[in-house]
């Protein structure tokens, strides 16, 4: 047992253990008490909300049951059929066709900026901080008026009759993704190319020299290095991406629902609060899976 | 040094276009005359004589400013000491585990999810007391909740890049705790600090979702009137006062970059 | 140490103790439809009794009982309900009686609008506006001749272009029942698996232009991304006055849905005097006609009806001729089997 009233040196001074932690618990508890009042413990009790019965006019009942997650696993007042369980898939690619394709524009645009000269490549990457410190609100919406009937892009699209024409390219499944795959760019891009910045091309010219193949000189050189900006990435933009609310409101519609508007639905105008407590866990749990998943492949979680 | 080959260069450039085209688009089109629709009227600065007559814009910019300011601030003195609470006593594994998912918690939670615990945590305070109903204290709280873990774990990691030895020689030295402190621990943890409080800053601006269920009668802030206007239909007014929000996300990132700069 | 805790925690009981009233400014606190009210309708009612106001704006009945329930019941003086969901705020506590004797102007009203379905005697409510959800369309794109049909929207051999559909969930569905011959109250099981398939039918079809409140989607046929839309038929009716030769709002002749807004106080209302002055100056005749006036919906005032333009009068997208008034149905509220339709409405927008 660790007497904790005797005097030792921790950390360069003088004192008792006992003193150090008081002090220490003391600096912990605003911040963690007020983390804990908000959200954890609040967080506990949507848990227990989504085994609740909603009333009939939206109140909450405290009738214990069952009835929302069969209903999230299909089983409705009209049969069975997987409507709320295809959200949730459909999140779960968004969130990852989302990565993969930021991912892909990101390496180029790191190897860009890196090779930039020190003197511009300051003004590069503030070219790419402007989008990323821009109101979401803003960067989405702008959308509804790139992707308007009138203007270029979706004339050719109804030239090349995937639309009828004088539609507009919004709402859809397609204005989704454009949309977020422009929101969450700089998300991966930044952290990468930090990763970048510190690559050791030495290496990447020992695969050349070697004579391998270009992508072998990628996946054996540059991506392990990278590895640690990447995962950070990827972390950032698969999490938030699967359950955004934003997006798939303004340029998605009702025509392609993720489940964050399933969510808001629930806690807004459906006012079915066990329901939506049940959706939320469901999300909740994809989000600690692909968390741990992240975390075995790709180097430790290290922040920003 | 790396040659990059031509192809990705251009793709490098297309992406910039990629991510500044709806930016260009909405600032274009913030002078466009007619008040409905893409066809374009004419130039007019009208919009943006009427953003300075609407009261309730006035207000909305007002409140997102103040809300971001006194979070910030708030989150910044509560992650700070936070982090160094963590960092500076031997905690056991199980004590620390517990605090680290605490702390990860508000990191790793899909915000909507977040703004869910919020209202219900909010509808029990309620009958506790009515300074809980939607407002900008609400508001404030949100904000601070998903700060507050965002600076410790920066101010965190900064604290862990320099080891005690400085402290150590400091109280060597006989400097009183405070002192060492205010002289020696805060100017090397400042950068920490710095980038922890820029970070909340951003976080707050940029935040929806949060405000959005927290929000009172007299508290909507700008991302809120945007998104209310724009399901009401889309008016170049709106399209003004996104192209000032986007002017000022640069005079914020320039002075950002002067900050850091200054530091280094 | 210990002391500085006390004092921390003393003060913190202290603060908690402070009521957020005490903050809450001197002023009537409106939440109401946006574009439902003149633009100088406030600023005339500061002029006549001397009272500050603030008006918030809510795109659909739902999305105020949600926003009451969240914590606005005491934050709101004035909200504005449809005739529907009265019912269901009664029953969540949600408003509080009306002072009859603080409502001289109560008389003002049509006799048919004294004694109400949803409100006998007008106990918690005051009528503000009635009017149709119709369709709004561009007679340029559908031709001079077209008569208003909601298989517009619904029937795939009849789609022409993009359409908008109301983001409102009794409203919406009850325009579909009625394409379909049913009433909007129906509650059969066969009837409402039909609903939900046709519903996602016409989701998926690529000439669906989304879900949007009326203002929206008016904007939208104005802005010409859309060739027609359900909306409210007031809101229709200011665009179509703006340019009479290219859109027109017709109340389909497969039926539609007919409302009645209200006036209500929250039960926890701050300012309850100037609640009750706010609707008895909107009840006061000439008030009420220059409401109308504007908002190009029907009045239930029988006092106003004198100040009325003689031109809205006679207009039947306002004032629907006997005819068309049999094609029209309210919407009743369910009660504990609205979570049929609620769980429909959840259903085919997830699909």
């Amino acid at each position: 047992m660790k007497i904790i009233d005797k005097p030792e040196i921790l950390y360069g001074e003088l004192s008792t253990p006992r003193k150090i932690r008081t002090r220490g618990l003391l600096r912990i508890s605003p911040g963690m008490l007020w983390i804990m009042l908000f959200l954890s413990i609040p967080a506990l009790s949507l848990i227990v909300i989504s085994f609740t019965t909603r009333g009939a006019y939206g109140e909450i009942e405290w009738v214990f049951t069952l009835e929302n997650y069969k209903r999230l696993a299909g089983y409705s007042l009209f049969g069975w059929s997987p409507d709320y369980l295809k959200i949730l898939l459909r999140s779960i690619i968004a969130g990852l066709i989302t990565t993969v394709v930021c991912i892909i524009l990101s390496y180029p645009l790191a190897f860009f900026i890196s090779t930039r000269d020190k003197s511009t490549r300051y003004l590069w990457l503030t070219a790419l901080i402007i989008p990323f410190w821009t109101n979401l609100v803003i960067r989405t919406y702008a959308w509804q008026i790139v992707l308007a009937p009138d203007l270029p892009i979706a004339k050719l699209a109804a030239l090349l009759h995937l639309v009828p024409p004088g539609s507009p390219l919004y709402p859809s499944s397609f204005a989704v993704y454009i949309g977020m795959i422009s929101a969450f760019l700089p998300f991966v891009a930044l952290p990468l190319y930090s990763s970048v910045e510190k690559l050791d091309w030495s290496l990447v010219e020992a695969a050349n020299d070697l004579y391998c193949g270009k992508w072998r000189v990628f996946h054996q050189a540059i991506l392990p290095q990278t590895l640690p900006g990447l995962s950070v990435g990827a972390i950032l933009t698969f999490v938030p991406a699967m359950g955004i609310f934003l997006i798939p409101d303004l340029l998605g519609g009702a025509k392609y629902m993720l489940v964050g508007n399933l969510i808001q639905q629930q806690f807004g105008k459906s006012r079915d609060w066990p329901f939506g407590a049940a959706v939320s866990l469901a999300l909740m749990s994809l989000t600690l899976i692909a968390l741990v998943i992240l975390n075995r492949r790709g180097a430790k979680m290290q922040v920003l | 040094m790396f040659k990059l080959n031509i192809h990705y260069k251009i793709l490098a450039i297309a992406t910039y276009l990629f991510l500044y085209t709806p930016l260009l688009a909405v600032m274009v089109y913030s002078f466009n005359k007619s008040r409905f629709g893409i066809h374009w009227g004419g130039l007019s600065l009208d919009w943006y004589v009427k953003l300075l007559h609407d009261d309730l814009v006035i207000e909305a910019c007002i409140n997102t400013a103040v809300l971001a300011v006194l979070s910030t601030i708030i989150a910044t003195i509560l992650g700070t000491t936070l982090a160094m609470g963590l960092a500076r006593y031997p905690w056991s594994k199980k004590v620390m585990t517990f605090f680290d998912i605490n702390l990860y918690l508000p990191v790793v939670t899909p915000e909507i999810v977040f703004a869910g615990a919020l209202v219900v945590a909010f509808t029990c305070l309620r009958s506790i007391s009515s300074i809980f109903e939607p407002g900008l204290v609400t508001m404030i709280i949100g904000h601070v909740t998903f700060q507050v873990a965002f600076v410790a774990l920066v101010v965190r990691s900064r604290l862990a890049s320099f080891n005690n030895e400085i402290e150590e020689a400091s109280r060597d030295l006989y400097a009183s705790n405070w002192y060492t402190f205010r002289h020696v621990l805060l100017p090397l943890m400042m950068p920490g600090i710095v980038s922890g409080a820029m970070l909340a800053l951003t976080l707050s601006l940029d935040d929806f979702i949060i405000s959005f269920f927290t929000a009172g009668p007299t508290s909507v802030t700008l991302p809120l009137y945007i998104y209310g206007e724009v399901h009401r239909g889309i008016t170049p007014k709106i399209h003004a006062l996104s192209t000032v929000g986007i002017f000022v996300t640069i005079a914020l990132v320039i002075l950002s970059q002067r900050i850091s700069s200054k530091d280094n | 140490m210990k002391k500085l805790t006390l004092i921390v925690l003393l003060m913190f009981a202290l603060f908690l103790q402070f009521p957020a009233a005490s903050f809450a400014a001197d002023e009537l606190r409106v939440l109401i439809w946006s574009e439902y009210m003149p633009e100088d309708f406030m600023d005339n009612f500061k002029k006549d009794t001397g009272i500050k106001s603030r008006v918030e704006l809510y795109e659909s009945t739902e999305e105020l009982v949600a926003k009451l329930q969240a914590g606005g019941v005491k934050q709101y003086d004035v909200v504005v309900p449809s005739d529907y969901i009265i019912n269901t705020m009664i029953k969540l506590n949600l408003l509080q009686k009306l002072d009859h004797s603080k409502l001289p102007n109560l008389v003002n009203l049509e006799d048919s609008f004294k004694n109400t379905a949803y409100d006998p005697g007008n106990e918690y409510t005051a009528p503000y506006q009635w009017g149709t959800v119709g369709m709004l369309y561009n007679k340029e794109k559908l031709g001079a001749d077209y008569v208003a049909s909601t298989a517009l929207f619904f029937d795939p051999a009849s789609r022409k272009g993009p359409v908008v559909m109301i983001d409102s969930i009794r409203e919406m569905l009850g325009i579909a029942l009625k394409y379909m011959g049913k009433s909007v109250n129906t509650l059969d099981k066969s009837d409402l698996k039909a609903l939900a398939d046709m519903m996602i039918e016409t989701k998926s079809s690529k000439y669906f232009a989304g879900f949007d409140v009326g203002t929206g989607g008016r904007s939208k046929v104005v802005a010409g991304t859309a060739i027609a839309a359900l909306v409210y038929n007031g809101d229709a009716l200011r665009a179509v006055n703006e340019a009479p030769d290219k859109f027109v709002f017709a109340n389909p002749k497969e039926g539609g849905v007919i409302w009645a807004d209200n006036m209500a106080i929250p039960a926890g209302a701050p300012h309850v005097d100037y609640a009750h002055t706010f609707i008895n100056w909107v009840l006061d005749a000439n008030n009420g006609a220059a409401l109308s006036n504007w908002t190009q919906y029907a009045t239930p005032n029988k006092a106003a009806k004198e100040f009325i333009t003689p031109e809205d009068l006679k207009n039947p997208a306002i004032y629907p001729s006997e005819e068309t008034m049999k094609t029209l149905e309210f919407i009743t509220d369910l009660g504990k089997d609205n979570r049929y339709y609620d769980e429909l409405w959840t259903m085919i927008k997830t699909r």
